[in-house]
């Protein structure tokens, strides 16, 4: 249990490095909440969850209807027509690395990839008993997706940035211009 | 598109050119300091020299093996989906390429970027075979527009002002670019690149690593734009190196603790993508990517079986080599390799751009060794750039004179230090009784004016030795004194000072008559077999096991002694104890007072002058000697007063500051600046060479405006009368 909070507690340290932005939350409707809210704040209205569908569809039903509520719109699937009204992708991270504030998401679903590649932010609900230290820790697991192909695993660690431009750092390339990682204290989504 | 001068005098001009940029020459200055600091603080708590060590035995124990790790990769990928090609050569990959695209009817193709495309000159093939290529990544999209090559392997367009940025998408856009809007500028590129990714057919990449044993390909951006190249278009294609080939995912990993860390100072970069197989793509064939991955050959499999090469194989492409290298600092990227830049682009330019473009850019190393302590994967690049530059002459058949000239005399050291005793008499009408010549002798032109040149020493060390060298009763320590060419018959002085330093110290000094030249300016021009043999006179002039310690004054010999003498004698099977023995006895003026004779305080006179401090390349990095030089000053009561930079290379190299004196005089320039501006009255080093260089260049400055000296002689001088 120690172990695990000064994983949580290292993860956030290290998310600050990278600009991530990191809550903790109780429940995933929280995640709802906080997702719709900021999507709102930054004059968005539209919100993908894709991989949600798949893993649980009341979740899903219930962000969805959330979301309608407050005037903005759900995405599922189909996301490569609709790439130009994403504002805010929102998944649930398979682990995370602490050492370098690093989300692992299975991403082999190309609507996962769009929604997390093609928004201008990403909201990722870890949950906290899916944290490690560092990615060597992960290496079972991640063979385990690499030998049952096809398989596309992405880490990402923060907001896209460049520094190709007289090396002065800037945020929000090619990827989300903000990366929010809400950290799930129960051990089910 | 890239033109690389091949010969020296042509590269000469565009180096002059280079050294007159400016922004160039802040840029990369401030990029160095930074980088410095950013790599520190990235391998706070690492053991880097352990990882270093595991990565070079796992990257040396699959080299040999990369045609049986493409085999498994193959056979896995296949398998889940991905065509596998082989190109053995540039044209090959680019040609498989292009077939590629046209058999799935592409017109559009975005780029991720891969300095193996810049390899082979992809956009420009698949550009002619009527193909729009868009770069993606915002450096490469940037240096695309300007129908340039990259200047840096991470950072291809870091030659490059915010202004030259500005007006570059003004033209572009046809909207004004506020220079001082940075990220405006970047939000430019997510707009007009975001297109590129949804209109395209094909998207291409490289690969950071592929892995054998799961048929996986990984790929490391910050920007995001391999996610995007690899998702949106129906086919990707990635061109990977054969040396890109790794047993298993533990490797990867290895490799990527010090992969980000060394290259941009981050703990990871922020995207990192592991694609095994042919991925869901909605807009493919059968709802599936149409996946290539094409393996280029370029004469890789064959360094991979070579005894002395294969070492270039390990690299992992992170640049750190050109970050620290204090050439590249001048010059930039564009002056400084071909395709490949930085100390590694030195090497394969050879290999995979053939000879004449590699001829002149190898000449264009000090030997400093500051690329080698940052190269994560060990490789001993200062090696391979002379072993590169001896192969070129080795192909070309004809030697320069010099070192025909040179190793003619080396060999031999009665002719040798004859002609040195003659060069006294020579040189007198140009010194006019000074002990610096201010007017150079006829075979050097007016571009080495920047330093004033010594003058040989009326009788040098050996004609002078037994009579100031006391004999020692009972004496605590026997050390034979190395004293290489400069102490010898240019600075005897600096011997001198050395006996006085350890008078009453129980010390009995030999100076073995017998010795000749280390060796090193014979191995520095690519002279091996001259180099070996002296260094197999020099071991038979003292031997080791007779001795307690051999001490030079010189840091060069010193470093040549004990790191390359093991090289250059490895199939001397009769000499292995004997280079082992020197090999632990070698040591530096600065070690020797400080570690072993622990000269006390009180022996000095606690002048407090203010001393700066230049540190040799061969006794901070070649001899890993930091801080007793430092501690030295302290125990002899001289007020260090530190300077930036005291690491970087004084510009001397030997014989590289008559082959590029603009270079020389550059660094020499630099160097001094950061002395004056300490306020210090006089400055010290461990080397001759440095000596040679520093004094040189603060004579013309103003004669005697601060006085340079070795370590010992101003060690000696503050001695209680």
């Amino acid at each position: 249990m120690e172990k695990q909070v000064n994983l949580k507690e290292m993860l956030k340290e290290k998310a600050q490095e990278v600009q991530s932005i990191v809550f903790e939350i109780g429940s995933l409707e929280e995640a709802f909440h906080y997702a719709i809210d900021i999507t709102r704040k930054q004059g968005g209205t539209v919100l993908a969850a894709p991989g949600l569908g798949n893993q649980d569809a009341s979740a899903f039903f219930a962000f969805q209807a959330l979301c309608e509520e407050k005037g903005m719109s759900l995405l599922k699937e189909d996301l490569r027509a609709q790439v130009g009204r994403l504002h805010t992708g929102f998944t649930v991270a398979d682990y995370g690395i602490a050492e370098t504030a690093t989300i692992v998401q299975d991403s082999s679903s190309e609507d996962l990839r769009i929604a997390t590649m093609l928004s201008e932010i990403h909201v990722a609900v870890l949950p906290a008993s899916c944290i490690v230290f560092d990615a060597v820790s992960l290496e079972n697991e991640m063979k385990r997706f690499m030998d049952s192909p096809p398989n596309y695993l992405a880490f990402l660690s923060g907001a896209s940035r460049t520094a190709d431009i007289e090396r002065v750092l800037t945020i929000g390339v090619h990827g989300p211009q903000e990366l929010h990682i809400l950290i799930l204290a129960e051990d089910r989504a | 598109m890239i033109t690389t001068p091949h010969d020296v005098k042509d590269y000469r001009a565009h180096l002059k050119k280079a050294l007159k940029n400016q922004f160039l020459a802040t840029t990369l200055d401030n990029f160095a300091t930074a980088y410095r600091a950013s790599r520190a603080r990235a391998f706070e708590n690492i053991d880097l020299e352990g990882l270093i060590q595991e990565i070079a035995e796992g990257k040396d124990a699959s080299i040999p093996y990369l045609e049986e790790l493409f085999a498994l990769f193959k056979t896995r990928a296949e398998n889940a989906g991905v065509k596998v090609h082989v190109a053995r050569t540039a044209t090959d990959a680019n040609e498989i390429i292009s077939s590629i695209a046209k058999a799935n009817g592409v017109r559009k193709i975005v780029k991720g970027k891969s300095m193996t495309a810049e390899e082979t000159f992809l956009n420009a093939h698949l550009e002619k075979e009527g193909y729009q290529v868009t770069e993606t990544d915002l450096g490469e999209w940037i240096i695309q527009l300007r129908h340039e090559g990259p200047s840096h392997m991470v950072m291809p367009a870091i030659h490059l002002s915010r202004r030259q940025v500005a007006e570059l998408f003004t033209e572009v856009t046809g909207k004004y670019q506020d220079p001082d809007d940075i990220n405006g500028m970047v939000k430019v590129a997510r707009r007009e690149l975001r297109q590129a990714f949804l209109e395209a057919d094909m998207g291409i990449t490289g690969a950071n690593f592929a892995i054998a044993e799961t048929g996986t390909i990984a790929l490391l951006t910050n920007e995001g734009n391999g996610r995007l190249v690899t998702t949106m278009p129906r086919v990707h294609v990635a061109l990977v190196g054969f040396d890109k080939l790794i047993p298993d995912l533990k490797s990867a990993l290895r490799v990527l603790h010090v992969l980000p860390r060394n290259a941009t100072g981050q703990a990871i970069s922020t995207y990192l993508t592991w694609i095994t197989g042919a991925n869901e793509c909605t807009t493919g064939p059968a709802g599936r990517k149409e996946m290539h991955i094409v393996f280029l050959d370029n004469g890789r499999l064959a360094l991979a079986r070579d005894p002395v090469f294969s070492r270039a194989l390990r690299c992992i492409r992170c640049g750190a080599c050109a970050n620290v290298c204090p050439i590249y600092k001048l010059v930039g990227g564009h002056n400084y390799g071909h395709v490949y830049i930085g100390a590694i682009g030195l090497i394969l330019t050879y290999f995979y751009h053939g000879r004449e473009n590699a001829r002149a850019i190898v000449q264009n190393c000090l030997n400093c060794q500051a690329c080698k302590s940052v190269c994560p994967t060990g490789i001993d690049l200062p090696h391979l750039i002379k072993e590169v530059y001896r192969t070129v002459l080795e192909a070309e058949g004809k030697k320069p004179i010099k070192n025909v000239l040179l190793s003619r005399a080396l060999k031999d050291r009665r002719l040798f230090h004859f002609l040195l005793r003659r060069a006294y008499l020579a040189q007198q009408p140009l010194a006019g009784g000074e002990p610096l010549m201010r007017h150079l002798p006829m075979f050097l032109s007016k571009e080495h004016g920047f330093r004033s040149l010594p003058v040989l020493a009326k009788r040098p060390l050996r004609d002078i030795w037994d009579r100031i060298n006391p004999r020692v009763q009972n004496p605590r320590y026997r050390v034979a004194l190395f004293g290489g060419c400069l102490v010898d018959f240019v600075y005897p002085e600096q011997a001198e000072a050395l006996l006085k330093v350890s008078k009453d110290y129980k010390v009995q000094f030999e100076y073995p008559m017998d010795q000749s030249c280390c060796g090193l300016p014979a191995k520095m021009m690519g002279e091996n077999k001259t180099a070996r043999e002296l260094a197999v006179q020099n071991l038979q002039a003292m031997d080791p096991a007779a001795y307690d310690y051999v001490l030079t004054l010189c840091a060069s010999c010193g470093s040549h002694l004990k790191k390359n003498y093991p090289g250059l004698l490895a199939n001397d099977a009769g000499l292995q104890v004997k280079v082992q023995q020197l090999k632990d006895k070698v040591i530096d003026f600065s070690s020797f007072m400080q570690n072993v004779l622990q000269v006390s305080s009180e022996k000095f006179a606690g002048t407090y002058k203010k001393v700066a401090y230049h540190s040799p390349c061969h006794l901070c990095r070649g001899l890993q000697v930091t801080k007793e030089p430092r501690e030295l000053m302290k125990t002899a009561g001289l007020d260090y007063v530190s300077a930036p930079d005291e690491d970087v290379c004084c510009g001397f190299g030997g014989s590289f500051s008559i082959d590029f004196p603009e270079i020389s005089a550059e660094l020499l320039k630099r160097k001094l600046d950061n002395v004056e501006a300490t306020g210090a009255e006089a400055l010290v080093t461990d080397c001759p060479g440095c000596v040679l260089q520093l004094r040189g260049g603060m004579d013309k400055r103003g004669a005697g405006k601060i006085e340079v000296m070795h370590i010992a002689e101003l060690v000696a001088d503050t001695l209680k009368k």
